[in-house]
């Protein structure tokens, strides 16, 4: 359900390309990784020595600390610097206990226990009272936060017991527990959060989390700054830096230049257009990480020439997805197999990866598809894409498919808008009314194919901006919700990813990795696309 | 008396245009497409019951001239509203960056002032190879865009050299200078180049005028000469072109805070006029224009020093 969030990243990402395609150039000479888990890192060596001031950027300045409000990159990457969920995701994407441990007693009831000696950055202990504030600010509509729909099921949550919460649900919903840890999992402290009132995580006012890092100032501007949390309730933990800063620095050459001259020490990017140039620099290291997020092309109508499936199998089979790897990607993406990044396997991976490993690579095959599209009768129509010629990465996407199309015998009309704008095709039922579909970054907020399965195809999805309903997946991704086993689940999904393929209500371009960028005076952070939900620099310190 | 009734003027003028100028930038986002609620929603599809609660907070759903009516008010109190996006009082949040912008676009307009006129009265009085050099040179300079110069400036005095830091602000004035060097640079050097030509060739001009050669005949020292005629002279075209490229600064220092991630109101003004911050883009256009009338303000005051002839409120030819 969080796929637009990583739209509008993607915007701003893209949006400052041109600028640093000027500065260096292009080159194109990473090619496309075909293996999907080879040499991928989800961590890091642990830093050993303590580190003064680190400063690590996010593409844009931070808007809100309140993790109601925590929707893009950079309020993630910020949140979950401090905060922790009653839940945690490991880097693997394995779900473990963070604040609290939890049971299911029975189907439709999840027991939180909370840890002994869990305390607050200002030394409170966490009580239920605190778990049960957080969660209903999460679902209090009148704030108007972001993770109202994920308690969809819930009946209601209510303190059980000295160390206890329980969420009592109104049907079985295994998705609830991974939420939990995720942001919509995190925990703040009731009386400070009161307090502050609509100050709450706002420059303004401040956040009351229990992360290994504390919040000790956020000039808008300037960046959040973190600081080590001597009393961090865990004893296995020992924060290493003094402090962290965030800092919002929207351009690329800027970013890739402050790397280099050690300005700036470190940063998550995915699809970046300076990473041969970081690659080869004497103070940067690049780690690839597993990622959780798909390149697709969204259907948004399936009156048009792609409500054919013939005609979408066969622009899925036209589409050079090697020359948007080298181009877009520069070699930091792999070719799909399913229409999940195999980055998302965070539990049951033996039954997830067998699966997915005898799946065959999506590869060219114009002369078939051209087939194909003779066979639907297509021949000629004409297929309308939605694109932005402000985005570097929009257009060559958009360029790669306008040829698939092309090359099978479709004609291409492009429908091009600005940079902000471009959000407005998937909110905006006018605006996608002239298009057949468009390319965007989907992801979704826990380790799980689903997880992004779910908004497109579900028919209330979302992302499910076709009006998709094939009763067949519906009923896979339902009955998925509700199973309790993880190997059944797993093996719900792979039908449904299956399924997904023959039936393409989205087309998969290509799985981006994860990109962690690091001063080589820094060891430790986490690697993997986990660093969006789950705390990223508790083991960040000097090499 | 002349000079108060003079002043007087401009400062009606001066409320008159961020009058109008509010009203249209208003309207303009006003009527642009999209909503701020998207911007604060990152896109997500929001539950219709959050829309409405988000819509009501932030009174979304007025009319227009009720919109602009409680804006208006509020600035008239001196309340310039609150920012959307990151919920906090605009006058709040254009006071953390006004002086980044003032420092930058400062700095640049010394450069432009001190290094643009000083190589312009050089080359104009000292014909040859260095008068030849500076002509190529500034050609080249005046057709660099700032967000180039920024790029390369980066690229070669901080990555490659390392003097100078690719971003931020300093702390202390020293560190400051430091920091903003690269980012005035950027800003400055077209405007500089241009500068230079215009006052090159004004300086040329004069130095051909009747008077400038019957006073060089008469034996009057060369020196006095080009003090009291010359430059003189050439000093009110001069200004002109030197008012408007530092009145343009103010404009152009959006695309060099961006590009050094320094924290000013221009970038601020990009991103926030892209999330529809209504209340923020209204607070800083306001400093702009401000600064923008000033500025042109200093410029009619020094015609008006620069040349008795010119009566206070009419402007140089």
């Amino acid at each position: 359900m969080a796929w637009n969030r990583s739209l509008v990243a993607a915007v701003a990402i893209t949006a400052v390309v041109p600028l640093a395609a000027t500065a260096c150039g292009r080159s194109t000479v990473s090619s496309g990784n075909t293996s999907p888990s080879s040499g991928l890192v989800s961590t890091t060596r642990p830093g050993t020595s303590p580190v003064g001031s680190v400063v690590w950027a996010v593409y844009r300045d931070v808007n809100s600390l309140d993790p109601i409000y925590a929707f893009d990159y950079p309020e993630n990457t910020a949140d979950s610097l401090m905060c922790e969920s009653l839940l945690r995701q490991t880097p693997d994407g394995a779900l473990v206990p963070g604040l609290a441990s939890m049971s299911q007693p029975a189907p439709t009831r999840l027991v939180f226990t909370i840890r002994p000696g869990v305390t607050f950055w200002d030394g409170h202990p966490v009580t239920p009272t605190d778990v049960v504030y957080s969660l209903d600010r999460d679902r209090d509509v009148k704030l108007g936060g972001y993770y109202v729909i994920i308690f969809d099921r819930v009946r209601s949550i209510a303190v059980t017991g000295a160390r206890q919460v329980t969420i009592t649900l109104t049907q079985p919903d295994y998705w609830l527990p991974e939420q939990m840890a995720s942001i919509g999992g995190i925990v703040i402290e009731k009386s400070f959060a009161q307090k502050l009132g609509q100050n709450y995580g706002t420059p303004a006012g401040s956040i009351m989390c229990t992360g290994a890092y504390m919040l000790k100032s956020w000039k808008p501007g300037v960046g959040v700054l973190a600081v080590a949390n001597p009393h961090y309730w865990n004893p296995a933990v020992h924060p290493l830096v003094r402090q962290i800063l965030v800092k919002g620095v929207p351009d690329v050459a800027t970013l890739t230049a402050a790397m280099e001259t050690g300005a700036i020490q470190g940063t998550y990017s995915y699809g970046l257009s300076t990473l041969d140039q970081l690659k080869s620099s004497r103070t940067v290291r690049v780690y690839e990480g597993p990622g959780w997020s798909t390149d697709v092309f969204v259907v948004t109508s399936l009156t048009g020439v792609l409500g054919d499936v013939r005609v979408r199998r066969a622009l899925s089979m036209a589409l050079d997805r090697q020359g948007i790897i080298s181009s877009v990607y520069r070699g930091a993406a792999l070719m799909p197999r399913w229409a999940s990044n195999p980055g998302t396997f965070g539990y049951a991976r033996g039954i997830f990866t067998a699966a997915y490993d005898s799946s065959p690579v999506l590869t060219q095959n114009i002369s078939a598809a051209r087939q194909l599209v003779q066979a639907a009768g297509a021949t000629g129509k004409t297929l309308t894409i939605g694109t932005s010629s402000e985005l570097a990465d929009v257009t060559e996407v958009t360029g790669a498919y306008q040829a698939a199309a092309e090359a099978i015998g479709l004609k291409v009309r492009l429908d091009s808008v600005s940079a902000r704008n471009y959000v407005d095709f998937y909110l905006d039922p006018k605006f996608r009314a002239a298009v057949d579909g468009f390319p965007a970054i989907p992801y979704g907020d826990w380790a799980d194919p689903v997880a992004m399965l779910r908004v497109f195809e579900l028919p209330a999805g979302v992302a499910n901006l076709d009006n998709f309903n094939d009763p067949a997946l519906t009923s896979l991704l339902l009955r998925e919700r509700a199973t309790a086993d993880p190997a059944a689940r797993a093996r719900l999904i792979v039908q449904a990813e299956k399924l997904t393929l023959q039936e393409l209500p989205m087309i998969p371009t290509v799985q981006p990795v994860t990109l962690l960028l690091l001063n080589k005076g820094l060891t430790g952070a986490v690697a993997s696309f986990a660093y969006m939900f789950a705390p990223w620099a508790d083991s960040l310190g000097g090499t | 008396v002349v000079l108060i009734r003079f002043l007087l003027r401009r400062l009606v003028m001066l409320a008159a245009s961020l009058l109008v100028a509010s009203f249209v930038i208003f309207a303009a986002l006003y009527l642009a497409p999209g909503s701020p609620l998207a911007a604060l929603a990152g896109g997500r599809t929001l539950p219709p019951s959050s829309i409405r609660v988000l819509e009501a907070r932030y009174h979304l759903n007025d009319s227009f001239p009720v919109q602009y009516w409680d804006w208006l008010r509020g600035a008239l109190h001196g309340d310039l509203g609150v920012s959307i996006v990151l919920r906090e009082n605009v006058s709040t949040l254009i006071a953390s960056r006004i002086w980044t912008t003032a420092g930058l676009v400062l700095y640049a307009a010394a450069l432009i002032v001190l290094l643009g006129i000083g190589l312009g009265i050089v080359a104009g009085l000292r014909p040859g190879l260095l008068d030849t050099s500076t002509l190529v040179l500034t050609a080249v300079a005046a057709a660099i865009p700032a967000f180039v110069a920024a790029i390369m400036l980066i690229l070669a005095f901080a990555v490659q050299l390392r003097w100078f830091p690719v971003i931020g602000n300093g702390t202390g004035f020293l560190d400051n200078v430091r920091h903003f060097t690269l980012p005035a640079v950027a800003l400055a050097v077209s405007s500089l180049a241009i500068v230079a030509r215009v006052t090159r060739a004004a300086v040329r001009e004069e130095q051909g005028r009747d008077h400038v050669q019957t006073a060089i005949s008469r034996s009057i020292p060369v020196r006095q000469v080009i003090r009291r005629h010359v430059l003189r002279n050439a000093a009110i075209p001069v200004t002109t072109i030197a008012g408007i490229t530092v009145a343009s600064l103010i404009a152009l220092a959006a695309v060099v805070e961006v590009a050094f991630s320094l924290n000013g109101l221009g970038a601020y003004l990009v991103a926030s006029a892209q999330d529809k911050d209504l209340a923020v883009v209204q607070g800083i256009s306001l400093v702009l224009v401000t600064a923008f009338v000033v500025v042109n303000l200093i410029v009619d005051l020094l015609y008006v020093v620069l040349d008795p002839r010119v009566a206070a409120g009419g402007r140089a030819r």
